[in-house]
């Protein structure tokens, strides 16, 4: 179980069905690892897979995921363990343009 | 004649229309977002716009009502063990699709099928309106795929398809850089088709392989579909027929650049927007100017009327020059956000009363 936020720039890709929220969107999703707690997410929201990860399976090089304030290591194999209380920020890396 | 034109660019797709004797923009999409290139489907009018989002990868949106609402379809996707193996001595890494670098639409008996160019080098087939595709194995898997390289990107790509209006199955593609690839088989199997394509950056003895040919851009006749011209890394080439390409020397002011339309009746008539060179991509003496054949480029026109004349320094991307099915009507934006559109084949330009973002590409509707 951990809260999972999407920050704006990617909740605004969400489908209509999901109100185009323009701010953060914090869900509550299960799972004891995290690709579990992604899996989740996707489930959710199909279309946002694509949108954080590549066609491989690994964190897209200019997404950040952040892991109770840490930014995980290893982009390619995201399976780290999460405690209930975990809070998953899933956020774009900034770069200008 | 086309009243409709939607142009690619940095910051989002703008939808020109023509009223009133003059163009304006009529609407926008994607406003704020890195769009690289927009496709029209003639047989059921869809409009499709190729999102670059640098964080989250490349999308693909498609329309059905002029860009007034947009539903987000597949992209192509690599699977787990394709590898991009090039031939400029980089280690090979794993495929991800980079950018959807090219769309069309396939023939009128083919309802569903386009074409995805990609770089890395990947030709992607679609048979249900971009719900799905599949890679196009036969060219992914060629031996000489692994001397393809990169020109201008790390990894090589596919940025113009040609599918021949009358019979669908033969299709021709560029790369840059791996010279121009043929199938007359609907894409079961290709061959190389830059014989006579000269690269000036190659060693000697590799100057004249067809398969190291940075071609910028291939467009094809429609009525005339055996000619195509190419305006490549170090010059333009015209191919009419089986004996392959022929190099044009005396385009004015200058042989470089990266755009290249032909009318879609006459294959004798094409136009081009010069820049200096390789190491100056600038237009010549600071004046943006289009340079025009109706010969099959014994004689080029170079054209300024409305252009401008100083201290321009626009250049012309290599999907950003179109002209309309009527052949009369011709449309060019620049990196710099310049647009220019002229009604008489570019006798006379007028620019568009707008500062646009760098334009990427543009497609008449």
């Amino acid at each position: 179980m951990a809260k999972v936020v999407l920050a704006s720039a990617l909740s605004r890709w969400l489908p209509e069905s999901a109100g185009k929220p323009s701010e953060d969107v914090a869900l509550v999703v299960p799972g004891a690892r995290l690709d579990e707690v992604l899996s989740g997410v996707f489930e959710r929201f199909p279309n946002l897979r694509g949108y954080v990860l590549d066609e491989h399976g690994a964190v897209r090089h200019h997404v950040a995921v952040f892991v109770d304030g840490t930014a995980i290591a290893d982009k390619r194999n995201p399976t780290q363990m999460l405690s209930d209380r975990s809070e998953v920020y899933i956020m774009q890396a900034l770069s200008g343009g | 004649m086309s009243n409709t034109l939607l142009v690619s660019t940095r910051k989002g797709l703008f939808v020109l229309e023509r009223a009133h004797g003059g163009w304006d923009v009529a609407r926008t999409a994607f406003l704020g977002d890195n769009v690289a290139l927009a496709s029209i489907d003639p047989r059921d009018g869809n409009w499709y716009a190729v999102l670059d989002l640098g964080h989250f990868g490349n999308k693909l949106q498609r329309s059905s009502d002029q860009g007034r609402t947009w539903t987000e379809c597949a992209v192509p996707a690599y699977a787990e063990g394709d590898q991009v193996i090039t031939g400029d001595g980089k280690p090979p890494v794993p495929a991800t699709l980079r950018l959807i670098w090219s769309l069309e639409a396939g023939g009128v008996d083919q309802p569903g099928r386009l074409w995805a160019g990609t770089i890395p080098g990947g030709l992607f087939r679609s048979d249900d309106h971009a719900a799905s595709w599949q890679l196009v194995r036969s060219l992914w898997d060629k031996e000489e795929r692994k001397q393809w390289f990169g020109g201008g990107f790390d990894q090589p790509g596919i940025h113009s398809i040609c599918v021949e209006p009358g019979d669908a199955r033969m299709i021709r593609i560029a790369i840059s850089t791996a010279g121009v690839w043929g199938s007359d088989d609907d894409g079961a199997t290709w061959q190389q088709c830059a014989q006579g394509m000269r690269a000036a950056y190659m060693p000697p003895e590799r100057a004249h392989d067809p398969n190291v040919q940075d071609v910028h851009r291939l467009v094809q006749c429609r009525d005339q579909p055996n000619i195509f011209w190419a305006q490549h890394h170090n010059g333009v080439f015209l191919c009419t027929g089986p004996d392959g390409w022929r190099e044009i020397t005396n385009v004015s002011p200058s042989v470089f650049g990266f755009a290249v339309a032909v009318h879609p009746r006459d294959g004798n008539a094409a136009w081009f927007v010069p820049a200096i060179k390789d190491e100056r991509r600038i237009p010549v003496d600071g004046q943006v100017v289009v340079a025009r054949t109706r010969d099959g480029g014994k004689t080029f026109d170079v054209l300024r009327n409305g252009l401008p004349q100083k201290n321009a320094y626009d250049l012309v991307l290599r999907h950003a020059l179109a002209i309309d099915a009527s052949g009369d009507r011709l449309a060019f934006g620049s990196s710099t956000g310049g647009m220019w559109i002229s009604e008489n084949q570019g006798d006379r330009w007028a620019m568009l009363e707008a500062r646009l973002p760098p334009v990427y590409a543009v497609t008449f509707a």
